[in-house]
């Protein structure tokens, strides 16, 4: 096994210039590319629509239902519905109780003495406990939100056991 | 003692039988389990704190014996009945209606560490703090595998294999 000679020519070796004429500008090329399908891919949404877009997600009803289980916030609430203090209820106490693993949360609700009145406790994956007072009376039967979805649930479950 | 007992019996039974019967998916052992459990919490004599603390030791314990006995060489040398949970659950008193069978079915499929606390976080209504405190892990452990427990149910409830 000999030691490889290394030929100490001195200075820095010239490397050849691959680089073809029309790639000369190659990144700054795709990226431009790329910003002008990605404008294509959302439609013809001009700057201030976009901003708009991305206001109505931030306190829309758009993040309810994305993610890791539903997500309420302040800024999710309706009319019918607002948050109120959680009384740590049971199951056994509920009238109504869902069961979401795959979505990451559980519901309860009980119906309150008011009547069209549900208090709804979500507790969720990441460990957050909220309630909230639900107005059926005020949500509109083609809802999508999941607690006012499961208000209107809780009181249907009532009618359904008066009926037998 | 008797009335001891008859409260353990009384308080934690349908608890600790179901918590039992997830572990052993087996109604005679989940009650061997349950049982052997109260065993113990009338020998053991260091004070009991509260009936938190109370609650937590037995669930602890029994989670423990279940997990004794499917470790155990008899136990693998068997082929256990296996029940399916909801005909089980008919003979006991639940607090809630099981809508969805088949992702309690899938729950069941899952290893021990995320079945247990899946199955106290979401059928047994229990907060992180105190599973974390059951299974003696720490929060940011059962959070963890709250999450890929869940992740792991989907598969099963997708692909029908963990």
């Amino acid at each position: 096994m000999g030691i490889q000679e290394v030929k100490r020519g001195g200075g820095v070796p010239e490397y050849p210039n691959t680089r073809k004429p029309d790639q000369a500008e190659g990144f700054q090329e795709r990226l431009r590319q790329n910003m002008k399908y990605r404008g294509q891919g959302r439609g013809n949404i001009t700057g201030t629509d976009v901003q708009k877009e991305k206001v109505k997600e931030k306190s829309g009803m758009g993040r309810i239902g994305a993610g890791p289980g539903i997500r309420v916030n302040s800024t999710a609430l309706t009319d019918a519905l607002q948050t109120v203090e959680v009384k740590h209820m049971s199951y056994g106490e509920s009238d109504n109780v869902r069961i979401a693993v795959t979505e990451g949360y559980t519901l309860k609700g009980k119906i309150q003495a008011q009547e069209a009145q549900v208090y709804v406790e979500a507790k969720y994956e990441d460990g957050r406990l909220e309630a909230y007072q639900v107005d059926t009376k005020r949500v509109p039967e083609a809802t999508e939100h999941a607690i006012e979805r499961f208000a209107l649930e809780t009181i249907g479950e009532l009618n359904k056991e008066e009926g037998k | 003692m008797e009335q001891r007992w008859n409260y353990l019996v009384e308080e934690y039974q349908s608890m600790l039988y179901r918590i039992a019967f997830s572990n052993m998916k087996n109604r005679a052992d989940a009650e061997d389990a349950v049982q052997e459990a109260f065993l113990r919490y009338m020998k053991d004599e260091k004070p009991i704190q509260n009936k938190e603390h109370e609650k937590a030791w037995l669930i602890r314990t029994t989670i423990h014996i279940c997990l004794d006995i499917l470790k155990s060489g008899w136990y693998q040398r068997t082929v256990a009945w296996n029940e399916s949970f909801v005909s089980a659950t008919q003979n006991i008193y639940l607090p809630y209606q099981v809508k969805d069978d088949r992702t309690l079915e899938a729950v069941l499929q899952l290893p021990v560490h995320y079945r247990n606390p899946i199955y106290l976080f979401y059928y047994e209504d229990y907060t992180i703090h105190e599973i974390a405190g059951v299974l003696n892990e720490k929060e940011a452990t059962i959070k963890t595998r709250l999450r890929r427990g869940r992740e792991e149910v989907k598969k099963i409830l997708t692909e029908g294999r963990p």
